[in-house]
């Protein structure tokens, strides 16, 4: 973060002032340029890396080579429409269709050449087809793959961490007024509990209100069969949605409320809040103007994040659960070697990334005047 | 104080949680694996089995009203099983642990026996000693001596893989044939004797690899272990990781017991990915690697394994590096080519080439047979499913006919697979995927159905069926319902269409393209019963015709032909290589429809030389309409029916149920409605009225409005709704199909026979000795008439095989006697004997083992 922090100087002559404005707006389309294009370097390089690492430096082209000639050959091979034809013949057959497959893939062609072609594509948005994947409705366009994937992805992830970013900035608010209580010690001695991941939780969940109490499904996204109408639809849905966003909520929710406990009490003990607590301000203002305005920025940063790390869904929890997201579809790209699929979910999330990150920068200045964008000078609050 | 409580709280929270997290890790399920279907070889005995008495229905179609197909997590089977979540879980477990679980929940089950593993052994060998790598400074391969890879399947105890790793989910296995399959049954004998041969025995096997290895020029150093050239002799072993699970303890077993014999062993665990490039693509020349833990599945029960032996054996097998280094001995390599040809006049003397070609590939050894796994697919009480001896219940052909409550009509079933709704359906070139297949396969119709328990045909839409043969071919004959002929020479009449013409869009008759005349090894005449074009409907109402079985027929020929809209270059080698055999196709009559097919390709069983022309494409069935529409759509660049052809002209891959496709299906559909589109008109026109045409698309049409999608089959279930995301579709009872419910109810339950030896347990030596042998099924006798052969094998004290012979029929159902003259018995030491009875079904391909221990003495 280059955006620096200096102190407001209320009261000077106008001419400064425009002059300083002019400064401002310069400082602001140079900062915002560099920015930019630092953010776009770093994307194309995120982007390639990913290419390469998924694709082991292009030894995936000869595992890729090695499937294929042993799924065609084994499947000639035990074809009993096959058995008439000499080995040669068969082998002839083999070769054939081993030609047609890499030609299929693009295996025919370099990988450094296609590596390139995959950054350029993923840089255009042109996310193209996928090489084995399909979506769940049988399309081969990668947009398709995801497009279907997110919206239960957003659906689940979206509540149940909008559900627990909201409480644990609330709760962690109200007990940071209140250190040392019952419940704080409470919260203390529950905050190790979030050492494990959702899906352990997950399998006590599963095991104890859909085995033994049997009053919520084992997972999936809605019955089965679907209902027909909307209503029952969501309903269905809603159900299905308690288990995996009660373990992903019961997995962070300790840990983030004494987080954001221990970051309110920091505030909350700083020397202008007990100014203004010995100036007499109620609770509430002090609260408000003096602990949670400061704290803004970083409250923001870590709900923007918290909205763009939704387009990742969470491999293993989903796989618990059997919930159809895109946590899912990117392990099944991983497993399948299907660059086009990792490329696509990896680009966009970088984007979303970038441009979040860059939006940051603008809003930070917009909620705590202390922060100047691209200053080269002045100091700290 | 409530600082402490809060801390022995938090203690507990954190303690609790670190046992959790110590528990057992779950292992993942097995990867699709290569499918074999299934294979022809006859048996000796017609059988004609009694169906079990069923009382009739009235009921058309499958036993079910609904049935909802999901995907399920299979760590998650038993307990959603118990749970009433799923009723019945299709694909196979192979984890001794779910199936322990699965007993203990009262769960029924049926057995799967396709899944086998082995060791494949890297038998390259160069050098002066002829047992050395080339690229590895010159570094030891003891497996490139056959003896040594021989002696390997005494090093290993298969009984203790079964039972410590497999949970008694498996059986040992020695050979390269299923033990559950009709080759097995046909050559018992001969499998037990070298069973016995080379069973369990460390010690032999660590006296042979020394004296090889020592020829080798290898030393033991002080510590025991082989050193060659002053360094160790370390084997590299490539031991998969994944899958079931199950070869990683193989792997290590087998490690531990190489290095009780003074072997250092390097164990590289990698996945099937990782595995591949070395074992299967890279050159065995390189050193990378000695043992490798080999696995393979089949899907259909196979009746001729044959072919086996020179797959697994010889360099013709495969294309790949590996196959290339393997050497058999002439011998073998004859034979194996002999077994894989068919080149051999009778049956007995192909079992005698069988029984050679078992006791020279225990000598190779390039594979050291472990296991025949006997995985398992667990329903809930009171359900009745057919199960494929190889395939399970996902891959029977006959599950959706048979699925129903016990004693109950109608009703839902939960019907759970670890996938579902893989990949696009489409007919043509769509989605091969097991889990897709399923629910095909419940809603298509077959003009033969394939036996489940024995892999012969059965007719289902047939009315009868003849099969003509050249004489002296070896085919045989089991089931009554073909008539099976022999004749000097089959001559393919000059009106048949041999070829297609894809710019005329006509057939090209034999007298075109063969002035001179033709002939073919096999003609199969098959007559279809005139019902099918009057009551017999496609589930969108639409009336069977024979432009159903003409629109297939062509659909062989020209997706492969160049100048055909639909030109195919995936296509095009296929096409090749069904010319090659195919000699000619004649309709020889409308009514009834009769239509004769030559070619020069031939099963050994008169039942599976049975040729129809019923709508299967290879990837599901479908009605000409359904077709002509793909077909309008592929022409015009808008869809393609193979992902090959997808991906080359950048459209998407064909799918009738869901996606992009169904809106431009939909738009070819209004476009043919509208113009009375007839397909391949020259020819189908003869077939096909306008007003027919125009009737097919407006069912389709409201077919489409009734149920999203355009997947018109004709079988005993109608795919109703598909829910691709929710990975769950639905089926529903087809009212209107022809046959009632109970038709296939015979095999719901495979007749694996039970046996129990009694007899005197000690035998005086020189005396003659009788034994009753009691076969049953379920407590009841098994009908004489349904059991090919009982025979029997006598061990003596030392495990030597002493005789062995058929037992007679002895009067009653299911009773025999294994008589032992006085000159047998006089040959045996003294000591404890064996005597194992093998029974033969003709209803089920498994045999059944039953072993009787008995002294003799003086």
């Amino acid at each position: 973060m280059s955006a620096e922090t200096q102190a407001l100087s209320p009261g000077q002559p106008i001419k400064v002032k425009r002059k300083a404005f002019s400064n401002t707006l310069s400082r602001v389309a140079k900062y915002t340029a560099l920015r930019l294009v630092t953010l776009f370097v770093t994307v194309v390089i995120g982007i390639y890396l990913t290419i390469l690492i998924a694709n082991m430096g292009g030894y995936v082209d000869e595992i890729l080579r090695g499937e294929i000639r042993e799924r065609i050959s084994v499947g000639v091979s035990n074809n009993p429409a096959f058995r008439d034809y000499t080995p040669e013949e068969r082998s002839k057959y083999i070769d054939e269709r081993v030609a047609l497959e890499e030609e299929r893939l693009g295996l025919n062609r370099p990988f450094a050449v296609r590596s390139f072609a995959f950054l350029r594509n993923a840089l255009t948005l042109n996310l193209g087809r996928a090489i084995n994947m399909t979506s769940d409705s049988g399309s081969k366009q990668v947009t398709l793959i995801i497009l279907e994937r997110l919206p239960s992805t957003l659906l689940l992830f979206g509540i149940a961490n909008l559900a627990l970013f909201f409480s644990s900035v609330f709760i962690a608010l109200s007990l940071s007024r209140h250190y040392g209580s019952f419940w704080d010690k409470v919260i203390l001695v529950l905050t190790p509990t979030s050492a494990a991941p959702p899906w352990f939780y997950g399998i006590f969940l599963i095991l104890i209100f859909a085995a033994l109490l049997k009053i919520l499904p084992f997972g999936g996204m809605v019955d089965a069969p679907p209902p027909d109408n909307w209503f029952d639809y969501a309903l269905s849905v809603l159900r299905h949605m308690i288990l995996p966003s009660l373990a992903l909520i019961l997995a962070s929710i300790f840990l983030s409320i004494y987080n954001w406990r221990t970051f309110f009490l920091i505030y909350s003990s700083e020397d202008y809040v007990e100014m203004a607590k010995a100036k007499g301000l109620n609770a509430r203002d002090i609260e408000r103007r003096y602990i949670l305005r400061p704290t803004l920025p970083t409250i923001i940063t870590s709900f923007a994040l918290l909205l763009i790390g939704l387009w990742t869904g969470a491999i293993i929890t989903e796989t618990v659960f059997n919930w159809p997201g895109l946590g899912r579809t990117l392990f099944r790209a991983i497993g399948l070697y299907d660059t086009p699929v990792i490329v696509g979910l990896t680009i966009i999330y970088a984007y979303l990334l970038a441009i979040t990150v860059f939006l940051l920068d603008i809003i930070y200045a917009l909620v705590d005047p202390r922060v100047k964008v691209g200053g080269s000078g002045g100091g700290g609050a | 104080m409530k600082n402490r409580i809060m801390t022995v709280f938090g203690l507990l929270v954190v303690l609790s949680m670190v046992l959790a997290a110590c528990g057992p890790a779950e292992t993942a399920t097995e990867a699709p694996a290569p499918t074999q279907p299934p294979q022809a070889q006859p048996t000796e005995v017609p059988p004609t089995p009694e169906p079990t008495p069923v009382p009739r229905t009235t009921r058309h179609g499958g036993w079910l009203d609904t049935i909802t197909m999901v995907a399920v997590s299979p760590d998650a089977v038993v307990t959603q099983l118990q749970a009433g979540q799923i009723d019945l879980y299709a694909s196979a477990l192979g984890r001794a642990e779910d199936f322990k679980a699965a007993q203990e929940a009262g769960l029924q089950y049926n057995q799967v026996y396709g899944g086998a593993y082995e060791l494949t052994f890297n038998p390259y060998g160069g050098g002066e000693n002829g047992a050395t790598f080339d690229q590895s400074t010159g570094k030891l391969n003891p497996f490139a001596v056959p003896a040594i890879r021989e002696a390997m399947n005494m090093l290993v105890d298969r009984s203790y893989i079964v039972q410590e790793i497999y949970g008694g989910l498996a059986a040992p296995k020695f050979f390269p044939i299923n033990s559950a399959f009709p080759d097995y049954a046909l050559l018992a004998d001969v499998a037990r004797k070298l069973e016995a041969q080379y069973a369990y025995n460390p010690d032999k096997a660590n006296e042979i690899i020394t004296a090889e290895m020592e020829k080798l020029g290898a030393t033991k150093d002080a510590n025991g272990k082989w050193t060659f050239n002053g360094e160790p002799v370390t084997l590299i072993f490539i031991i998969r990781n994944d899958g079931d699970g199950t070869r990683l303890p193989i792997g290590d077993y087998v490690s531990n017991q190489l290095e009780s014999i003074g072997f250092t062993v390097d164990r590289q665990y990698k996945t099937s990915s990782e595995a591949s490039p070395i074992w299967i693509r890279g050159n065995p020349a390189d050193g990378l690697w000695h043992l490798y833990t080999g696995g393979w599945i089949t899907t259909a029960v196979s009746r001729d394994d044959g072919s086996n032996f020179q797959f697994y054996y010889t360099s013709k097998g495969l294309g790949q590096p590996l196959w290339q280094a393997y050497k058999p001995s002439a011998e073998f390599e004859a034979l194996a080519d002999k077994l894989a040809a068919n080149d051999f006049t009778t049956l007995e003397e192909r079992r005698e080439l069988f029984a050679q070609a078992l006791e020279l590939a225990m000598k190779d050894s390039v594979r050291v047979w472990l296991v025949d796994q006997k995985a398992f697919s667990p329903f809930r009480q009171g359900i009745s499913v057919t199960g494929d001896l190889a395939g399970g219940i996902q891959g029977a052909q006959l599950w959706g006919f048979t699925a129903r409550y016990e004693g109950q009509e109608g009703g839902e079933l939960k019907y759970a697979m670890s996938d579902l709704l893989v990949e696009p359906w489409n007919p043509v070139g769509g989605s091969n995927w097991v889990y897709d297949t399923a629910p095909k396969r419940a809603t298509a119709d077959y003009g033969v159905i394939t036996d489940p328990f024995t892999g012969l045909a059965w007719p289902q839409r047939i009315e009868s069926a003849t099969v003509t043969v050249k004489e002296g071919l070896p085919v045989g004959k089991t089931l009554d319902w073909v008539n099976l002929e022999f004749v000097p020479e089959i001559q393919v009449p000059a009106d048949a269409w041999v070829d297609w013409n894809a710019e005329t869009q006509t057939f090209i008759t034999a007298g075109e393209k063969y002035p001179e005349g033709l002939t073919a090894l096999r003609k199969s005449v098959v007559t279809y019963p005139s019902s099918l074009f009057t009551d017999y409907k496609w589930h969108d109402g639409s009336t069977f015709s024979p432009a159903d079985f003409v629109m297939w027929l062509i659909m062989q020929f020209d997706p492969g032909k160049e100048a055909s809209p639909i030109f195919d270059e995936a296509a095009v080698s296929n096409l090749e290589f069904f010319l090659s055999n195919f000699k000619g196709v004649r309709i020889t009559s409308t009514d009834p429809f009769t239509a004769e097919w030559y070619t020069d390709a031939y099963a050994l069983d008169a039942e599976l030389n049975v040729t129809t022309l019923w709508p299967e494409y290879g990837y599901g069935n479908a009605p000409w309409h359904m077709i002509a529409m793909g077909n309008l759509a592929e022409a015009a660049g808008e869809l393609a029916y193979t992902a090959d052809k997808a991906d080359a002209k950048q459209v998407e891959w064909m799918s009738f149920i869901d996606g992009p496709s169904l809106e431009i299906l939909g738009k070819y559909l209004d476009q043919a409605e509208a113009e009375k589109y007839i397909p391949y008109a020259p020819t189908l026109g003869q077939y096909i009225t306008a007003e027919e045409a125009a009737a097919r698309y407006a069912n389709m049409k409201a077919w489409y409005a009734e149920h999203g999608h355009y997947w018109v089959n004709s079988g005993p279930y109608m795919l109703d709704k598909v829910f691709s995301v929710e990975k769950t579709l639905t089926l529903k009872n087809n009212e209107n199909y022809i046959d009632l419910a109970d038709k296939w109810a015979r095999f719901a339950k495979p007749r694996v026979a039970e046996a129990e030896v009694d007899g005197e347990g000690r035998v005086t030596i020189g005396q003659e000795a009788v034994f009753d042998v009691f076969v049953t099924f379920e407590g009841e006798p098994y009908a004489s008439a349904d059991i090919a052969e009982v025979k029997y094998l006598l061990f003596n004290a030392n495990g030597e095989l002493a005789a062995t012979g058929v037992a007679e029929a002895a009067g009653g159902e299911g009773q025999y006697t294994v008589t032992l003259p006085a000159d047998v018995t006089s040959k045996l030491p003294a000591g404890s004997n064996k005597l194992e009875v093998v029974v033969v079904s003709k209803l089920v391909s498994i045999p059944t083992f039953a072993p009787f221990e008995f002294v003799t003495a003086p």
